[in-house]
């Protein structure tokens, strides 16, 4: 694609109507679609003009400078996360391999997971030196292994992934048959074969019941007081031990992908 | 007064559409937030909710030990049942929009609750 015609597609996306926007920030990621990595340097790759970008992820706001469709480095990151510390203010290049790699790991930490990613342009601020040009957002989609163009993956597999580090445990159940497991899944392989038959004939007579995806979390329900929650959607059973810190970021990834 | 911790409650979450404190041993809602006026047969439903999913006479919903705090999110509600830490029969009952804030209706919950069963 030849700079002209990747320019034109750019405007014709600036003209589109169809964004989505909330509090005056635009919606560029819903229930990882498309992938929160692939949204930011799908940003990058819009950004002409000097431009602060700050991104917010429900949980942390990340400013980057961008110009001509590059990355020039990371401003803030509110509240630190990692080695954001180090990482923040130092002007990217293409050369310096590991702090390209760094970065990529941080922002996929802080993206990927993200239930829903909004994204606002302000002014550009000094950064760098004027030479620093940053980093071309293909050869960041190349660097970071982001597939710009992937189909999303099935929302139950999106659920997980966005929640892996979450789960010390899941079962997925698809038509009666168990299809994948992570971590210590036995004690869930039990609750499947010996509880899961009666409580959902209970469950299912409750007023607040509908048909649709739902999840129910059980803090606290395992020995050791560990929780564990129950994702059901169509014909598939979720069954996950999950981190209790992480309960509202679980229920907002799951109202994101499957509301 | 419990129903001006309700009511407090109610007010301060976004999403939050009603609240109400409930007896599992009588299996009864004894009081709602002032704004909800259900019918009996309603608040008994949601006594039933909180009863199933926070677990019957000790035996758990789903695990190994009864739940003390239980979220139910459908594409229609979210659900949260709390149950009093130092009184088992004392539950919060919270019914909400489904895109409430659950980690913060979850904690200002709690501290509502741990204030009616302490006062």
């Amino acid at each position: 694609m030849t700079d002209l015609s990747a320019i034109a597609e750019k405007i014709a996306a600036l003209r589109a109507d169809d964004d989505v926007y909330e509090n005056g920030a635009r919606v560029i990621s819903q229930g990882g679609v498309p992938d929160g990595m692939a949204a930011f340097i799908d940003a990058i790759d819009g950004t002409v003009l000097e431009r602060h970008l700050e991104i917010m992820t429900g949980s942390h706001i990340v400013t980057v400078v961008a110009a001509g469709r590059r990355l020039r480095g990371i401003v803030n990151v509110i509240p630190p996360k990692g080695k954001s510390a180090r990482l923040v203010g130092e002007p990217l290049s293409r050369d310096d391999r590991r702090m390209l790699e760094s970065v990529g790991t941080l922002l996929s930490d802080l993206f990927s997971p993200a239930p829903k990613l909004t994204i606002r342009n302000l002014p550009a601020e000094p950064f760098g030196k004027s030479g620093d040009r940053g980093v071309a957002a293909s050869e960041l989609a190349r660097l970071w292994d982001v597939d710009l163009d992937a189909e999303p993956l099935p929302k139950v597999d999106r659920f997980l992934r966005s929640n892996s580090g979450l789960f010390t445990a899941h079962l997925h159940v698809n038509n009666g048959e168990v299809v994948a497991t992570s971590g210590d899944a036995g004690t869930l392989q039990q609750i499947w074969e010996d509880q899961i038959d009666a409580f959902l004939t209970t469950q299912k007579k409750l007023s607040g019941h509908t048909d649709g995806p739902q999840l129910i979390s059980l803090e606290g329900a395992l020995d050791g007081k560990q929780s564990i929650a129950l994702g059901l959607a169509g014909d598939d059973v979720l069954l996950m031990i999950y981190d209790s810190s992480g309960l509202g970021q679980m229920h907002a990834s799951w109202q994101a992908i499957f509301s | 007064m419990v129903v001006d911790e309700l009511n407090t409650l109610r007010d301060s979450v976004s999403g939050c559409q009603m609240v109400a404190f409930a007896d599992l041993s009588a299996h009864m809602i004894l009081v709602t937030d002032s704004k909800t006026s259900h019918p009996r047969e309603v608040l008994d439903d949601l006594c039933d909710e909180a009863a199933t999913l926070l677990g019957r006479r000790g035996v758990p919903a789903l695990g190994e030990t009864p739940s003390n705090t239980a979220v139910w999110a459908t594409q229609a509600s979210l659900r949260v049942f709390l149950r009093a830490p130092g009184e088992p029969n004392d539950v919060l009952c919270c019914v909400c929009a489904p895109n409430v804030n659950v980690g913060r209706l979850v904690a200002k919950a709690s501290a509502c609750l741990d204030r009616i069963s302490n006062g």
